[in-house]
């Protein structure tokens, strides 16, 4: 999950994460030595002694510079049009929940089998047990089965919110009057946090997203005692 | 000096996390602050060719032509494409890699579904009876 200072993506829990980031790695690296050479030419262009008042044109290096560049975005261009594609896969899903946007919590819905609905409220500071993190806990979580495609259906209530969870590398805006759907596979158990990612009023930064990923059997049980709590 | 509760490491959310403290990630040191070049697969591979590259292109040519400046240039030249071709050389094996991986891995998770079943793969055909 985050943690204080963090300046990189974090850890991948799902496929599609972890394409995310090797992808990202692949474009840095090209981005880090564009830098480097650029960098390079500005200090060797001004420390050079040499000015030629008289040069107008070299085609041979304008040849470089029109291909070379051309030939770098392809590079990157490649694996993200791939990338892009593999996320709008749907992949048969086991299981659609769907979570709607409200000012400000979020509520999941449930409704394969039975109705099972709930709210899912961040749980405020001074409510905290020791060891549980500020801003991201809630009272509900989302919970769902490991390695099991899940179809997510994402709308709101009264303004735009945006669902997200970075270490699945799922982000979907929450409109209202419209449906969106996006899929996740979450590799391994563990709760997995978000925050609302779409500025939806005052308490924008106080409606997070808990998912909580357990394997099957035990997602059966989580909801048989969720349909008899509520 | 706040008044507040010892927080204490709530147990079962370190187990969450899916980490052993000896499985965290090393302090990777960041090139140009951006890079994390010890976490980031085939980085440090990619820049130590690259130094090599650059170390030998620009020497060879100053042996050759006794011109610094210019080998400084062949030197910096040879680290672009050193380091780009070890780096997408690299990275082109792992990705190969990861998608055997995966299909070694779903093709274990389906051996357990239909062991003992009709459609288990690797049932052998039984004889026909005799003629």
């Amino acid at each position: 999950m985050a943690y204080p200072l963090q300046l990189g993506l974090q850890d991948a829990t799902s496929p599609v994460m972890e394409e995310l980031i090797q992808f990202h790695d692949h474009t840095l690296m090209i981005a880090l030595l564009v830098s480097t050479m650029v960098f390079y030419t500005i200090l060797t262009t001004v420390t050079s002694k040499l000015t030629n008042k008289n040069m107008l044109d070299s085609q041979g290096i304008e040849t470089i510079w029109t291909i070379a560049p051309a030939l770098i975005l392809f590079l990157i261009a490649m694996p993200s049009l791939r990338l892009l594609y593999m996320m709008d896969e749907v992949n048969n899903p086991h299981l659609t929940v769907k979570t709607i946007g409200h000012q400000w919590y979020w509520s999941y819905e449930y409704t394969d089998y039975k109705n099972l609905e709930f709210d899912s409220y961040m749980i405020p500071t001074q409510d905290l047990i020791p060891g549980q993190f500020r801003l991201l806990e809630t009272d509900h979580r989302m919970v769902v089965p490991t390695d099991s495609p899940v179809r997510m259906l994402i709308t709101a209530d009264d303004t735009i919110h945006s669902w997200a969870v970075p270490t699945l590398g799922v982000k979907m805006d929450a409109i209202p009057g419209r449906l969106n759907q996006t899929t996740f596979v979450v590799s391994h158990p563990g709760v997995f946090y978000g925050q609302c990612s779409e500025i939806c009023g005052a308490n924008h930064s106080f409606m997070p997203i808990s998912v909580e990923a357990i394997p099957l059997i035990h997602f059966e049980d989580w909801s048989t005692s969720m349909l008899a709590k509520i | 000096m706040g008044n507040g509760p010892i927080r204490k490491r709530n147990h079962a959310a370190v187990q969450w996390q899916g980490k052993k403290r000896s499985a965290r990630k090393r302090r990777g040191f960041k090139l140009l602050g951006i890079l994390d070049v010890q976490n980031t697969p085939c980085a440090r591979e990619a820049l130590l060719h690259g130094a090599g590259g650059s170390a030998v292109a620009g020497l060879l040519h100053f042996l050759v032509t006794s011109r610094v400046k210019r080998s400084f240039d062949v030197g910096f030249a040879g680290f672009m494409l050193t380091t780009l071709g070890s780096w997408f050389y690299c990275r082109l094996k792992n990705a190969k890699l990861r998608v055997q991986q995966r299909m070694v891995q779903e093709g274990i998770k389906n051996k357990i579904l239909y062991e003992g079943t009709p459609l288990d793969p690797t049932n052998k055909p039984r004889p026909s009876g005799p003629s």
